[in-house]
C-alpha cells in the first residue's frame, strides 16, 4: 500500500478567548488551528505528523463527509491526547510527532489511535516478542536499503585524520 | 505492521549493521566455519547446530554482552521526520547555546595560535619522532615550556554560560512567585524528586547490602560480603554485571567488571589501533597535546593520590585526540567536532578536515577523568579502551550543554532543586550570603568527583554511575554533602567561608551519605 503526502493548508492558530481579543492580560491556553485540502478527492487519512511547541495536549476534530447525500458532520478523533507529560517543563516541548490510524476494517471512518512518541523507552513487547522469520526478512530489506545508502556515498577513510598524508592546518573555522 | 513492531525492527537493523563492522561479527564468522569440522555439527540441522555451538561456547554470550553495549549506548530511533540535529538535541534553543559557546572556544584557540605563532598541526621531523618514541614512556620528565599556554576554558567560565540559558518560550513574569527559580539554572527541565530517586535508585536502600557500608571492618563479612564477592566473580554477563554493580564492586574484581559492563575485551586489533594512534602521535604534533600537557602538570601532577600516574595519562590522553572513532558519538552529542582546512585549501571540501582529530579540545580539568581508570588497569591499550569508553558513554555529558537527564544543566538542576525542597533554611542562607550553593559544587560535578574524594571512594561512587547508566548520581552526592556539613554551613557569613567548609572532602564516605540522604531523611 503505498502512502502519499496529501496537500493541505494550514490556516494561523486563533486563539480561543473570552472577551475583549486585544487585551494583553490573560493569555489564552487554546489555539485552534484549521487544516483544510483544498482541492482533493475525498481520502482515507493515514498518518499526521507534527513538530510540537510547547503544546501541552492536543485534541482534533474532523468535518466528515459520509455520503453525498448526508450533510457533513464534524467528529472528535482524539481528545487532550497529552503531549507534554509535564507541561512547566520541557519533557515533550519540541519533539516529533506522529499520529496515526488503526487498522480496522469493519469501522467505515478511520478510528484514531493515539501513540506514544518513540522518544524515551517504548512500550515494547505488549504481545509477545514479534515472529523472527518476519522481521529478519525485514531487517534483510532494511540492510539491503542501508546498503544502498551507503554505496551512494563516498566511503570515509577508517582511522585516517589527515588527507594523503598532510594534516598542516591554518586556523579553525567557524561555520 | 504495528508501530512497536517497526520501532523493533528498525532498533535491530541499526544494531545488526553497527555489529556487522565489528571484530565480533569476523570471529563469530571464523568461529562458525571452524566448528564445521565438529562431529555434533549435522549438515541437516546446520543453523541449529552451531546456534547450539555458540550457545556453549560462550560466544553467543559475547554477542549478549555486545547488544547489551549497542542498547545502553545508542540512543532509540527517533522519529523519522526528525533531523540530525534533533537527536543530537532536541530543544532549539540548547542546540543555540552549545553552538555560540563552541565559537567562543574556538575563537580562544585560534587567538592562542595567531598570538604565539604556533600551528594547529605540524609534522614532527624525524629526529624528534624518534626523540619522543624513545622518550615514550616517560613524558612526564620532559618539562616544556607550557607559561605561554592557558587552559581553553576553565569550568567556571561554562558555568556562566549555563546560568544564562534562557528559553525562550518560557516566562516567569516579573513577580516572584513558586516557578521562579531561585538558583541559578532558569531552565525548566524536568528533574526526580526524592520518591522518584528512590524508586529510581532502589538497591541503595537502607535494608540491601553495600560495598561501602556493609564492608566495613565492623561488619561481619559473612553478613553480606562474602555473598557478594562470590557472585561477582562468576559473572560473565553484561547486563548481570551492570545489575550486580549497583551494590558496588570488590576491589579485586572492579576492573574486569567494569570491562564486562563496557563491553571490552583487549584483542590483538584493539592493541594494534592504540598502537596505530601511538604512531599517530610519533608523527604529529599538535597544539591540542600543549594543552593536554598543562592541564596534567596543573592538575593530577599535584594530586597526592595520582601523581604516579603521570606518563600513564599522557599515553592515554595524546592517544585520545589522535582516534577518528571518538567522532561517531557526536551523532548524539550536543556538541560538535570543530572544523579546519588544510593549509591553502580554505573552503574545499576534499580538505576539510576536523581538529583535534578526535574533535574533543580538552578543558582545564579533563586528565581527571583518566586519572581514576590508573589504579585498575595498567596496560596501556586497555585503559585507553575504557577511557574512551567511558567519555562516550558519560563524560561526555558533563561538558556539552544539553536536555538529557544525565547532562550536566540537568544535574545542576537536580541539586539545586533538592537542596532548595529539602534544605530550605540552608539554601535561603547562603544565597542570602552570596553563597549560591552550586557555584561550589559545579565542580565537583563536571569533573565527577575526580579529585575531590579519596579514590576507593570515588571508585565506589562510578561503580553506581555504570550500574545506573546515569549521571545523576552525582548531584544526588553534591545535594548529600552539604546536608551533611548543613550545621557548619549555617554558621558562615561569606562565599569564601562556605567553600572553606566544603574545600575537603577526602574524608567523606559516599554511600552512607547517599543513603541516609535518599532513605533516611525526614521530608
Amino acid at each position: 500500500m503505498s502512502r502519499v503526502l496529501v496537500p493541505c493548508h494550514v490556516k494561523g492558530s486563533v486563539a480561543l478567548q473570552v472577551g475583549d481579543v486585544r487585551t494583553s492580560q490573560g493569555r489564552p491556553g487554546v489555539l485552534v488551528i484549521d487544516v483544510t485540502f483544498p482541492s482533493v478527492a475525498p481520502f482515507e487519512l493515514q498518518e499526521i505528523t507534527f513538530k510540537n511547541y510547547y503544546t501541552a495536549f492536543l485534541s482534533i476534530r474532523v468535518r466528515q463527509y459520509t455520503s453525498a447525500h448526508t450533510p457533513a458532520k464534524w467528529v472528535t478523533c482524539l481528545r487532550d491526547y497529552c503531549l507534554m507529560p509535564d507541561p512547566h517543563s520541557e519533557e515533550g516541548a519540541q519533539e516529533y510527532v506522529s499520529l496515526f490510524k488503526h487498522q480496522s476494517p469493519s469501522v467505515t471512518f478511520p478510528k484514531w489511535l493515539s501513540h506514544p512518541v518513540p522518544c524515551e523507552q517504548p512500550a515494547l513487547l505488549r504481545e509477545g516478542l514479534p515472529d523472527p522469520s518476519r522481521v529478519s526478512s525485514e531487517v534483510q530489506q532494511m540492510w539491503a536499503l542501508t546498503e544502498m545508502i551507503r554505496a551512494s556515498h563516498t566511503s570515509a577513510r577508517i582511522g585516517r585524520f589527515d588527507v594523503d598524508g598532510c594534516y598542516d592546518l591554518n586556523l579553525l573555522s567557524y561555520t | 505492521m504495528l508501530q512497536e513492531e517497526s520501532d523493533l525492527s528498525l532498533i535491530i537493523a541499526q544494531i545488526v549493521q553497527k555489529l556487522k563492522g565489528s571484530n565480533l561479527y569476523s570471529q563469530l564468522e571464523r568461529q562458525a566455519w571452524a566448528s564445521l569440522q565438529r562431529p555434533e555439527i549435522k549438515l541437516e540441522s546446520l543453523k541449529e547446530d552451531i546456534k547450539e555451538f555458540f550457545k556453549i561456547s560462550g560466544w553467543e554470550k559475547k554477542l549478549q554482552n555486545a547488544v547489551y553495549s549497542e542498547l545502553s549506548v545508542f540512543p532509540l530511533p527517533s522519529h523519522p521526520a526528525a533531523p540530525p540535529e534533533h537527536l543530537k538535541e532536541p530543544l532549539v534553543y540548547m542546540r543555540k547555546a552549545q553552538g555560540s559557546w563552541e565559537k567562543r572556544i574556538l575563537k580562544s584557540l585560534n587567538s592562542m595560535c595567531t598570538e604565539l605563532s604556533i600551528p594547529l598541526a605540524r609534522k614532527r621531523p624525524v629526529g624528534e619522532q624518534k626523540e619522543l618514541l624513545n622518550k615514550w614512556n616517560e613524558m612526564g620528565t620532559d618539562e616544556p615550556d607550557l607559561s605561554l599556554f592557558r587552559p581553553v576554558y576553565a569550568p567556571k567560565d561554562f558555568l556562566e554560560v549555563l546560568i544564562n540559558l534562557r528559553n525562550p518560550n518560557y516566562e516567569n513574569g516579573d513577580s516572584l512567585s513558586f516557578r521562579t527559580h531561585l538558583g541559578l539554572i532558569q531552565v525548566p527541565l524536568k528533574v526526580k524528586d526524592i520518591p522518584e530517586l528512590k524508586e529510581c535508585f532502589v538497591e541503595l536502600g537502607l535494608n540491601i547490602g553495600q560495598l561501602g557500608i556493609d564492608d566495613s571492618t565492623q561488619v561481619p563479612p559473612e553478613l553480606f560480603e562474602n555473598e557478594h564477592v562470590r557472585i561477582g566473580q562468576k559473572e560473565q554477563d553484561s547486563a548481570a554485571a551492570q545489575q550486580y554493580i549497583r551494590q558496588g564492586s570488590p576491589t579485586a574484581l572492579r576492573a574486569e567488571l567494569w570491562a564486562l559492563i563496557l563491553n571490552i575485551s583487549s584483542q590483538p586489533e584493539d592493541v594494534l589501533y592504540y598502537e596505530q594512534l601511538k604512531t599517530n602521535v610519533i608523527q604529529h604534533d599538535l597544539l591540542v597535546d600543549s594543552l593536554i600537557y598543562k592541564d596534567v602538570k596543573l592538575t593530577a601532577s599535584n594530586d597526592d593520590y595520582y601523581f604516579v600516574f603521570e606518563d600513564y595519562l599522557y599515553q592515554v590522553l595524546l592517544c585520545f585526540s589522535r582516534d577518528t572513532s571518538v567522532l561517531s558519538h557526536f551523532a548524539f552529542n550536543s556538541a560538535s567536532p570543530p572544523k579546519s582546512y588544510i593549509r591553502g585549501k580554505l573552503g574545499l571540501e576534499e580538505y576539510a578536515v576536523f581538529y583535534p582529530p578526535n574533535g574533543v579540545i580538552p578543558f582545564h580539568g579533563f586528565s581527571m577523568y583518566v586519572a581514576p581508570l590508573c589504579f585498575l588497569y595498567h596496560e596501556p591499550s586497555k585503559l585507553y579502551q575504557i577511557f574512551r569508553e567511558m567519555y562516550v558513554r558519560f563524560f561526555f555529558r558533563l561538558h556539552s550543554i544539553s536536555s538529557h537527564p544525565s547532562g550536566i544543566v540537568s544535574l545542576c538542576l537536580l541539586f539545586e532543586t533538592l537542596l532548595q525542597t529539602y534544605l530550605p533554611q540552608l539554601f535561603y542562607h547562603l544565597r542570602e550570603i552570596g553563597a549560591q550553593p552550586l557555584r561550589i559544587s559545579f565542580k565537583w560535578m563536571v569533573r565527577a568527583f575526580s579529585g575531590y574524594l579519596a579514590t576507593d571512594q570515588l571508585l565506589l561512587l562510578w561503580d553506581r554511575i555504570l550500574g545506573y547508566n546515569s549521571l545523576e548520581i552525582l548531584a544526588v552526592l553534591a545535594a548529600a554533602v552539604f546536608a551533611f556539613r548543613a550545621v557548619n554551613l549555617m554558621e558562615v557569613t561569606s562565599l569564601a567561608a562556605a567553600e572553606a567548609v566544603l574545600a575537603d572532602l577526602s574524608t567523606l564516605k559516599v554511600m552512607p551519605l547517599l543513603q541516609i540522604f535518599l532513605f533516611a531523611t525526614v521530608t
